[in-house]
């Protein structure tokens, strides 16, 4: 009997280096960093403000290009992608969770949910019907008509997790997710991360804040550009 | 993404901002409304001359008028007889391009009717072609005949309002006046016919809106208060006999006067046969009236095509005015259309980064920018119509035309296509700045 070949990596850089010309100096944001986060994976990446952590969540987000290594999202090599396939792969293999939400204020919850459905070409029914799917996830589905601005905080985020969830992507990136909530609600996002990850996603969240890393099974720790910590729990 | 999503995103924008599109699209809606006014104002203009060109002759209708003869031939001008019943013999020789020929005399008279009034008039006596050349309809009875022209006969057919004015008091549609006995300077003549009454399309309206109880008084007033030019005044003044009998009657009477054949007549206008062979009709005349002037070039023809191009080169110069005024408003419009954009990209950098974040491309970026500044156009097109028909509306109120205003197809398929065009190209550099952004600095853009 064949066994079906395992998934490819979620993520696999290798040695790259980003490299931002501010002034005449040029700056070194990740300087030879590689790493490897394999699907259905739970990883924190934590730092200092200016350690790299957002530029290497950046590259892993498909937001940008390095300027030198290889880096593979979901089995594809981005190192080298035009913006127009950059865009694709964001659309289809990532899931972006925001500190500051970033739903659309004129949008209601169903429409911010089937956002990246629009620009994957999707019919309206189905993205309806694909929206309420992942409203249910998130325990919204009640909601569905409201818009972003008659929620409480904690509600948009879960739509952003919903929207983030909606396409079946290979990755979930969470940038500070708990940023802009307080304890409570902070944790129940946190929750909800954690409950996706045993259903089976690759969940990739960047904090600042060490207690919250700690949560997650695996923390990568960056400062100046470097690795300096890997640690599974 | 498609442009159907596009155009659906840019109609949400709209409708989330109903007053600042509304703002955004005035100068659109202005420059549509002053086009399509400016269209329908020139259109009834041309309508209202084409129709009152019909009536009075149509293109086939040609006259021949006097020239001062050329510098190498005026000591020899003496030799030329004019204008008489010689060449309108001449002209019916060329019956193949010409169809009718109808001389004029006239003189002034004073008509009486026994049970009537007096009215002093212009006599004019011509040939029976004159019916054809001028266009004449008859109400009542008929018209003068080659037989009246070759006896001479003391007959007269009367335009319509100099029936009113013999008989003003008759005020009975039905009145029968064919067989009437009128006296024209002393001597009795027979009415033989009346023609109909010559209007205008818009003095008929007005007069039928005045006979089904004057409902719109102010207008009727102000249009016939006016004293504007009737160019059907002298249809329905004419008082025409057969040739002959005004001469014989009213002319030959008088010292010097010279014979019939050599008699100046006052007007000479004959019919083309088909307007395709116009230019061959008018060579052709132009040989055979060489002959009876003796070669001199004492004579020209007054066509309908020189009035038809004078027309149209005025109406030309109020299309290009009228156009300029509107498309510097549409210009107007267009920049105010980039200017909002500019504007609302400004405003939602951020929107458009989660855009980005969740998988647009720039282009789709970029459609949406300019969808959206596309319908604004469309809408603004629209609503400029309907402005423009409101202004012709409220024009008809305040002072009315003369000519009524002629919206057709065409000038709104412009109008809006210009409109439309204008909401494009506007949209296109706002469409290039917005889908330029980077998403991580649009994501961060607070």
């Amino acid at each position: 009997m064949q066994t079906a070949d395992p998934p490819p990596p979620a993520v696999c850089i290798r040695d790259v280096r980003k490299v931002y010309q501010t002034g005449s100096e040029p700056v070194a944001a990740l300087d030879g960093v590689s790493l490897r986060i394999d699907s259905g994976e739970y990883v924190a990446i934590t730092g200092t403000s200016g350690s790299g952590k957002s530029t290497l969540m950046h590259l892993i987000g498909c937001l940008d290009t390095a300027t030198s290594g290889e880096i593979a999202v979901a089995g594809h090599d981005v190192s080298r992608a035009t913006s127009d396939q950059l865009a694709r792969l964001r659309n289809r293999s990532i899931g972006f969770v925001f500190q500051a939400f970033n739903l659309l204020p004129r949008l209601d919850v169903q429409a911010n949910i089937a956002l990246p459905l629009v620009y994957a070409g999707v019919r309206a029914r189905e993205r309806q019907r694909l929206a309420r799917e992942a409203a249910a996830k998130v325990n919204l589905t009640e909601r569905l008509s409201h818009r972003p601005t008659q929620l409480s905080g904690g509600q948009c985020q879960r739509v952003a997790v919903a929207r983030a969830l909606v396409n079946d992507p290979a990755l979930i990136l969470a940038d500070e997710p708990t940023g802009n909530l307080d304890s409570a609600n902070g944790a129940d996002v946190l929750r909800l991360l954690s409950d996706l990850h045993k259903l089976g996603r690759t969940i990739v969240l960047v904090t600042h804040d060490p207690d919250i890393a700690a949560q997650a099974p695996r923390v990568i720790e960056l400062c100046d550009g470097h690795i300096i910590k890997d640690e599974k729990s | 993404m498609s442009w159907w999503a596009g155009l659906l995103i840019g109609l949400q924008e709209i409708r989330e901002h109903k007053f600042r599109s509304f703002l955004t699209m005035l100068g659109v809606i202005l420059g549509v409304a002053s086009l399509i006014a400016m269209f329908a104002l020139t259109a009834g203009i041309a309508n209202s001359w084409r129709n009152t060109m019909q009536q009075v002759g149509g293109l086939e209708r040609v006259g021949i008028v006097d020239k001062q003869v050329s510098q190498d031939k005026a000591d020899l001008a003496a030799l030329s007889p004019g204008r008489t019943l010689a060449d309108a013999e001449a002209l019916k020789a060329a019956s193949n391009l010409i169809s009718h020929v109808a001389p004029e005399l006239s003189a002034a008279a004073t008509l009486s009717a026994a049970d009537g009034e007096t009215v002093s008039c212009r006599l004019t006596g011509t040939w029976p072609d004159h019916q054809v050349v001028t266009r004449h309809q008859l109400a009542q009875g008929r018209f003068i005949t080659s037989l009246d022209v070759d006896r001479g006969n003391r007959v007269v057919v009367l335009g319509n309002k100099r029936v009113k004015e013999l008989w003003p008091d008759e005020h009975d549609t039905d009145a029968q006046y064919v067989g009437r006995i009128i006296s024209i300077n002393g001597r009795p003549f027979t009415v033989a016919g009346v023609l109909q009454l010559y209007e205008r399309e818009e003095d008929k309206q007005a007069r039928r809106i005045a006979q089904e109880g004057g409902r719109r008084p102010g207008r009727l007033a102000i249009a016939s208060g006016m004293g504007r030019r009737d160019p059907f005044r002298w249809k329905n003044d004419s008082v025409i006999i057969p040739l002959t009998t005004l001469y014989h009657e009213f002319r030959s009477g008088q010292l010097n006067t010279p014979p019939l054949a050599m008699v100046r007549l006052d007007q000479l206008n004959f019919r083309v046969r088909n307007v395709e062979q116009f230019d061959e009709a008018i060579a052709k005349a132009e040989s055979l009236l060489n002959r009876t002037r003796r070669g001199m070039d004492d004579f020209d023809f007054d066509t309908r095509e020189d009035w038809f191009e004078r027309m149209e080169s005025s109406l030309r110069a109020t299309k290009l005015s009228g156009g300029l005024i509107a498309g510097i408003s549409l210009l107007v419009g267009g920049i105010g259309i980039a200017n909002i954009m500019l504007a609302s990209i400004a405003q939602r950098v951020r929107e458009l980064g989660v855009r980005l974040a969740v998988g647009a491309r720039s282009r789709d970026i970029f459609l949406q920018i300019l969808a959206e500044s596309t319908v604004i156009g469309v809408i603004g097109g629209f609503l400029g119509l309907g402005a423009g028909i409101l202004l012709l509306e409220l024009l008809g109120l305040v002072a009315p035309l003369e000519s009524p205003p002629v919206i057709e197809p065409s000038s709104i398929l412009i109008s809006v296509g210009f409109a439309t065009a204008v909401g494009l190209l506007s949209g296109l550099y706002p469409a290039w700045r917005a889908s330029r952004l980077d998403p991580i600095s649009a994501l961060r853009y607070e």
